[in-house]
């Protein structure tokens, strides 16, 4: 009713929040978001979704892929780190997150010392296999939307509407060359919970998940040792004991295991184990070396 | 997936005072798997010459064969022992014969000849698959690791070592070059040839 | 998808491989007998492309058979792994190579102990304690690093087995649901039901 006085008026509350966003649309047409940080930076969190970058070419998309896709053409120039190896599982005593350590290049290990456990915030951990810097930045990216969420809603975002909510943002840019695996791990109203997302745009609510190259060699000890009343400390050995089996046995998997441990209060780091070190010693306890043949020649 | 690098694997050789070294790890791999961890790759041809067979593991035992048989066949026929020399020859010619369907090994050697004075003189010598000879004065490497081996041994390697320095040498380049490789590590064996005996230790090596 | 696997123990060795012949999508057989005893005291499995599987395994056993005949003795398992690996290795250079993959294990009348040896098309040829061939091995080998125990009664050995197959048949999408087992001790082969 009061449509064309709302439209005319100069003193309407309308009129206001217009006269200030014109202002501020000015002094971003002045400004570009790329004069303050990088075009896909969090600063634009405000207007929505952060803008990228595209080749300038007729199909980016197969472009991205000609350069990027190290299985069709392994000496193409952009190689995207690989291989990897993560697991989480739910127990009785909450969520268990374990990860491997090695970034590879083809066959050069360009590093021994990657942190694939992403802290999203104090109740929330993400995974990384696949594209480190897709997993990197779309999880911290998940992690600002947490916070956002609380703020409105004066309660923490629950896994499964955390997980959704990248599941969404990654399907989003399907068939655009996003390479992510991961585990959205936390506790909420509902307890421990663990879900599993890809950029194919698959999400899976689950008990126990391993995701990566060396992931076969983890389910392997993995579900032999798995039972839902697990201990804590119990918990943490299998873990552990998993992600040495994988690093062992995949080329691609290895150097150390960083140990997470979920509980009601929010998540706990554990430790960083040397895969080496628990192949010949084991976790430390005196229970022996995890190695096949450190424990076999022990016995004799 | 390069053939080459189907089952992974890396040697070096080093030469020292009056005595020379090979090395090499103990991984057979299928591609990303590891399958053992006890794959000899090093094999002595005569008391003072030792070859390092890296590359496809099924031309690794082949070679190896052939090379047992046509060195016994030389020893027989010469009625004296092959001198490192003559057998790195062999093996470059040996190669050569399957120049257009060729063994995927890169074979490395080490050894010490005698001298007319009475001497020893170090040798070391490599060749790439088709038998292209490459005599070195101080360090050659082979296998997955190779670029990693070469950057390592560049850096620590000195001449006239000691045996027992350059069994330090060879063993810290080799362990540090095959953290760095994927395909390559799973523990390690060296062979530190001298003029009156062989040195053979096994080396604890990460096993991931 | 083809799988076997095999492990050595005290004073013996078991073998184990799937039952299924396929062709294309369809299954032809569910109890085929991929078990080949090579001599009294020698087993091994064949698996890869159809057709090459029988024809190389029959050739191999007719040769350790002609070999007995000759001498009067088998060919003690390391020389029959050899053997065979020379075969593999001299017919992947040929204008036919044959595409088979083999675990070959034997108890060793000689020295007294099991041995067994993970050969694949190429000639590969590795002494292990354990082994597995096709998509099983990538689960089998890390629960195997973890449960084998090369000093354990042949009932623990065939439980450590059991945990092979039954992991393989959880995770593997197509993995089969027959297994054939047999074991060779210093008596001789014989089938075992798990």
């Amino acid at each position: 009713m009061n449509t064309f006085v709302d439209l005319y008026s100069t003193t309407s509350a309308t009129a206001q929040l217009r006269r200030a966003q014109k202002i501020t649309e000015e002094e971003n047409e002045e400004f570009s978001d790329g004069s303050w940080g990088s075009q896909a930076g969090f600063g634009t969190i405000v207007k929505g979704g952060p803008s990228f970058m595209v080749p300038n070419v007729p199909d980016p998309t197969s472009f991205l892929r000609l350069h990027t896709d190290d299985h069709a053409d392994p000496s193409c120039r952009i190689k995207i780190q690989h291989g990897t190896t993560t697991l989480a599982f739910r127990f009785q005593g909450g969520v268990i997150v374990a990860v491997d350590s090695r970034a590879t290049a083809g066959s050069y290990i360009a590093s021994g010392t990657v942190k694939k456990v992403i802290e999203i915030n104090p109740y929330l951990l993400g995974t990384m296999a696949g594209g480190a810097a897709d997993c990197q930045y779309w999880e911290t990216y998940l992690g600002m939307h947490c916070r956002l969420h609380e703020l409105r809603n004066r309660e923490r975002i629950s896994v499964s509407a955390a997980s959704k909510y990248l599941s969404n943002l990654v399907y989003s840019y399907k068939g655009m060359g996003l390479s992510m695996g991961t585990m959205i791990c936390g506790w909420d109203k509902t307890g421990p919970a663990v879900f599993y997302v890809d950029s194919d745009g698959t999400r899976m609510k689950g008990d126990l998940f391993s995701v990566g190259s060396g992931s076969t060699f983890a389910y392997g000890v993995l579900d032999q040792g798995y039972r839902w009343d697990l201990t804590d400390e119990e918990a943490q050995e299998l873990g552990r004991r998993s992600i040495y089996a994988a690093g062992h046995r995949d080329a691609f998997s290895g150097n150390t295991c960083n140990l997470y441990h979920v509980k009601e209060n929010g998540w706990q780091f554990v430790g960083n184990y040397d895969i080496a070190k628990m192949h010949y010693e084991g976790n430390g306890t005196g229970a022996g070396p995890y190695g096949y043949e450190p424990r076999i020649t022990g016995e004799n | 997936m390069s053939i080459m690098s189907h089952n992974g694997g890396s040697v070096i050789a080093m030469v020292g005072k009056d005595c020379v070294a090979i090395a090499s790890d103990l991984r057979l791999g299928n591609e990303a798997m590891g399958i053992s961890s006890n794959f000899q790759r090093i094999f002595p041809v005569s008391d003072r010459i030792y070859l390092g067979l890296p590359g496809l593991a099924t031309d690794v035992a082949t070679l190896r064969e052939k090379f047992r048989f046509r060195v016994n066949m030389y020893t027989i026929k010469e009625e004296r022992e092959i001198k490192p020399e003559t057998f790195a020859h062999l093996v470059s010619s040996t190669l050569y014969e399957h120049r257009f369907g060729p063994y995927f090994i890169e074979p490395v050697m080490a050894g010490i000849s005698k001298t007319p004075t009475g001497g020893v003189k170090p040798f070391i010598a490599a060749t790439d698959l088709i038998g292209c000879l490459n005599f070195a004065k101080d360090f050659v490497v082979a296998g997955t690791a190779s670029d990693k081996l070469y950057g390592v041994a560049e850096g620590l390697w000195e001449p006239d070592l000691e045996p027992e320095d350059l069994f330090e040498t060879i063993s810290q380049t080799l362990l540090n070059a095959v953290d760095r490789d994927a395909f390559s590590g799973w523990g390690a064996l060296v062979h530190v040839i001298t003029k009156d005996k062989v040195i053979t230790r096994t080396l604890k090596g990460r096993m991931d | 998808m083809e799988n076997s696997f095999a492990l050595v123990g005290k004073g013996y060795l078991i073998v184990a491989a799937d039952t299924t012949a396929a062709r294309s999508i369809v299954k032809m057989k569910s109890d085929q007998d991929k078990i080949k005893a090579l001599s009294p005291h020698l087993l091994m499995t064949y698996s890869g492309e159809p057709g090459d599987t029988l024809q190389f395994a029959e050739f191999v056993e007719r040769n350790i058979r002609l070999y007995q005949i000759r001498n009067l003795y088998p060919l003690r398992p390391s020389a029959a792994a050899s053997w065979i690996r020379r075969s593999l290795a001299e017919s992947l250079r040929s204008r036919h190579p044959y595409s088979v993959n083999l675990l070959l294990g034997g108890y060793d009348i000689a020295s007294d102990d099991p041995h067994l040896y993970w050969i694949d098309y190429l000639g590969t040829l590795s002494e292990v304690p354990f082994a597995a061939h096709g998509y099983g091995a990538y689960f089998a080998l890390s629960l195997l690093d973890r449960y084998h125990d090369p000093n354990a009664t042949l009932e623990e050995g065939l439980a450590t087995l059991k945990r092979c197959i039954d992991e393989v048949s959880k995770r593997l999408v197509v993995s089969p649901d027959k297994y054939k087992v047999k074991v060779v001790d210093k008596d001789g082969i014989r089938d075992v039901e798990l």
